[in-house]
């Protein structure tokens, strides 16, 4: 649940996988990483945003404008996740 | 019904603006924007509290947020610009348009008050989408208040969507 602040141009390091939130999109919408990498949502939108899995194998939280928030992708499948707060923003991420 | 609603709000969002294809200025733009957003969460701040499904009252929560959000952004904008909003027609409508639907929103209740506060918050999204693509947008001088408004818009969509779904969910559910 922790948010941080984080610069718009801070590269993504090794490992660490950016999706960008902005204009009520999850981009990329879908993204595959090796287990064990970290995912990082960045909300660039105006309003807060969540990024929870259908199954709930994750779930941010609210996440607040230009704040992120950091995942260690320990498990391995398929989870398709949105915004619970706007039904209308989904994408997908594979752990494999 | 809801044709009405939504022909109503549309009336009122473009009246002015769509006549003799007067854009609006940047100091009406911010207006028009501020009073839209504003309109948005003082019925959203009502259905809060008199909502009777979840989703509904989910629904107006979000809606108070996000507008708030995109609002604080306008005024830092317009603020940072020195862009004064200036009051016309559109935005006095939009206002009047807003206390017409708290003003009979009070009088409703249980699910007559969610399907008439959804109905509204449909026809709401609707005519406002159509004001920013053929007035706001196209009417904005300012490169930043123009890129403000291009990134609001998809918001204003989703918000459209999410409130047909809505609406959907309480005529099947007859609730």
């Amino acid at each position: 649940m922790t948010s941080q602040v984080v610069e718009a141009a801070e590269p993504a390091a090794d490992g660490v996988h950016v999706v960008i939130i902005e204009n009520m999109r999850f981009s990329p919408a879908e993204l595959t990483v090796k287990r064990g990498e970290h995912v990082v949502w960045i909300n660039k939108d105006l309003f807060p945003h969540t990024a929870t899995a259908n199954s709930r194998a994750f779930d941010s939280g609210s996440i607040s404008p230009n704040a992120s928030w950091s995942y260690v992708a320990n498990t391995v499948g398929n989870y398709s996740y949105v915004c619970t707060l706007h039904p209308t923003m989904s994408a997908r991420l594979t752990i494999r | 019904m809801k044709t009405t609603l939504a022909l109503v709000a549309a009336t009122l969002i473009l009246g002015a603006t769509a006549g003799a294809g007067d854009l609006p200025t940047d100091p009406q733009i911010v207006a028009i924007v501020v009073t839209a957003n504003q309109v948005d969460i003082d019925a959203g701040k009502l259905a809060e509290s008199k909502a009777a499904a979840k989703e509904v009252k989910d629904f107006a929560k979000l809606m108070v947020t996000d507008h708030t959000g995109v609002n604080n952004t306008a005024k830092d904008l317009a603020a940072k610009l020195k862009v004064a909003p200036e009051s016309n027609a559109t935005s006095k409508s939009l206002q009047q348009g807003g206390d017409k639907n708290l003003a009979s929103l009070k009088a409703l209740s249980g699910a007559e008050f969610d399907r008439a506060y959804v109905d509204h918050e449909v026809a709401y999204h609707q005519a406002v989408l159509d004001a920013v693509d053929q007035a706001l947008i196209p009417g904005a001088k300012n490169a930043e208040l123009k890129a403000l408004l291009v990134k609001v818009r998809p918001a204003f969509v989703a918000h459209l969507a999410h409130a047909k779904q809505l609406q959907a969910s309480l005529v099947k559910g007859g609730g």
